[in-house]
């Protein structure tokens, strides 16, 4: 068996991997800044007392949640288009990981500003402090600790989810793989090279996660009672 | 919030903080039943009674951290939820210091201090640490000024609870059981910080069971029970010779021990 497995044939695509690679990195990049951009405005909708933003927001999390990825994809590819807006596979692939990843990191972050204890906003309130100052002195600086953590486990769930957008035919690390795969009839090297590339990944960000762990455990999180 | 008729006719005399007939309801639940009591300017006002009476829901009505359902607040001539009273401003006159504390754990002790006063007073940065430091070192926590909560103990992080209530300036200070969640053996040097702000002439509400404190500074002890004032007078009139049973009841329970 193991005589057909040809590692000639991946060094051989190793720039393509490489090149895969490095589009997975950075368009991963991109789609986290962009799912944190809208996860925070989700969040802060969906804190507010008035049902005009929450209730709306509440919906688009729910949607995004309750609906396969891949359906989304789809429908932002294939759908946008009949409605009249062409844009680039790569801005459709950027966009719909930042809308998608941008719901659960809305829930994440809205988690950890509900996890800073009430006192911490009643002081606040007491020395005069208006709601955006609470907000960016006392609540967020908090806040902000806790989540990350939980941010970085959705980064690395991000990462694995832009496999998809191979199938809209960006070329990134899957998108590689599956080239090797077709052109030369070797889907066992092409999908253990690109297997072995998303271990790399991941062991990058839960590094960067304990790294961000050890820099959080020098200050208490939390005063007593 | 209606005006209350009853309030508006006697006009005459405004204290530092004055409650006219307040009512206030969580749910059904009466917890402030028709309060009237006017702290002076420089007083200091012990307000005690048993667990759930109100005592803290009626400081915490004062600053606007729980609402008033009718009658009239006036708190240093302005009055509770008037259109044209600013409630944020109002709070930078009014220290609050918690039961527990709530002291920020991501600040050092010094940022505890100054953060109001740079973001809400527009106090200069280099002012604000200079006059932080000062009341640091007047709570006795001089050397703790980069500490952060977390390494300091209750007793500690209540002073610096003070000391961040008083870089503010206000002209009134409101402490809802500030000693309740210490060890007693940290519990005299918190009031002995409190002893010195009353001394300066500060307008205190104090809710507590310390009756030394209360003899020693207050001029009225107010006994609430079931979210009534019951009685009211001076410390040795109350604790020497109280004028209704249920705070005779009260007294018995907390002076056994």
């Amino acid at each position: 068996m193991l005589e057909n497995f040809s590692f000639r044939t991946i060094v051989e695509y190793l720039p393509l991997f490489g090149q895969g690679l490095v589009t997975t990195v950075w368009l991963s990049l991109i789609s986290f800044a962009g799912a944190l951009a809208v996860g925070i405005l989700l969040a802060a909708m969906n804190l507010q007392r008035g049902w005009l933003f929450r209730v709306p927001a509440k919906a688009y999390i729910d949607a995004v949640r309750a609906t396969p990825l891949l359906a989304q994809l789809y429908f932002l590819y294939f759908g946008l288009p009949r409605l009249g807006f062409v844009l680039p596979e790569l801005v459709v692939g950027i966009l719909a990981l930042s809308l998608n990843s941008g719901a659960y990191v809305a829930e994440i972050i809205r988690a950890g500003i509900l996890s800073i204890p009430r006192g911490q906003v009643e002081a606040g309130v007491a020395s005069g402090m208006t709601y955006v100052q609470r907000m960016r002195l006392v609540i967020l600086p908090q806040a902000f600790k806790v989540t990350i953590p939980p941010l970085l486990g959705q980064a690395i769930v991000l990462v694995k989810d832009s496999a998809l957008l191979s199938l809209i035919s960006v070329a990134e690390l899957t998108r590689a793989g599956q080239l090797l795969a077709s052109d030369r009839f070797m889907p066992a090297e092409g999908f253990i090279t690109i297997a072995a590339f998303y271990l790399l990944l991941y062991y990058c960000l839960k590094g960067l996660a304990a790294l961000s762990g050890r820099w959080l455990g020098l200050q208490p999180a939390r005063s007593s009672t | 919030m209606t005006s209350n008729p009853k309030g508006q006719a006697n006009m005459t005399k405004t204290g530092m903080i004055d409650f006219r007939g307040v009512n206030k309801w969580f749910g059904a639940l009466n917890v402030l039943k028709d309060i009237t009591l006017s702290v002076e300017p420089r007083e200091v006002v012990v307000v005690c009674g048993p667990s759930g009476s109100g005592k803290s829901t009626l400081i915490r009505c004062i600053n606007g951290l729980e609402a008033i359902k009718d009658g009239d607040l006036i708190v240093d001539g302005q009055r509770l939820g008037d259109p044209a009273t600013n409630m944020t401003r109002l709070r930078t006159e009014i220290g609050f210091v918690f039961q527990s504390f709530n002291l920020y754990p991501h600040k050092t002790a010094l940022e505890n201090v100054t953060l109001a006063p740079i973001h809400v007073r527009r106090i200069p940065r280099a002012e604000a640490e200079k006059d932080g430091r000062e009341l640091l070192a007047k709570v006795g926590l001089g050397d703790k000024v980069d500490a952060y909560p977390g390494q300091l103990s209750g007793g500690q992080q209540q002073r610096v609870a003070i000391a961040r209530c008083l870089g503010m300036r206000p002209k009134i200070m409101l402490f809802d059981e500030p000693t309740s969640a210490l060890d007693p053996e940290m519990i005299s040097e918190v009031l002995d910080v409190m002893v010195a702000v009353a001394e300066e002439g500060m307008t205190m509400m104090v809710v507590t069971h310390e009756m030394g404190f209360a003899r020693k500074v207050a001029q009225r002890v107010v006994f609430m029970d079931a979210g009534a004032i019951v009685e009211s007078g001076t410390p040795e009139e109350f604790f020497s010779h109280p004028k209704t049973d249920r705070s005779r009841a009260f007294l018995s329970k907390i002076l056994r021990h």
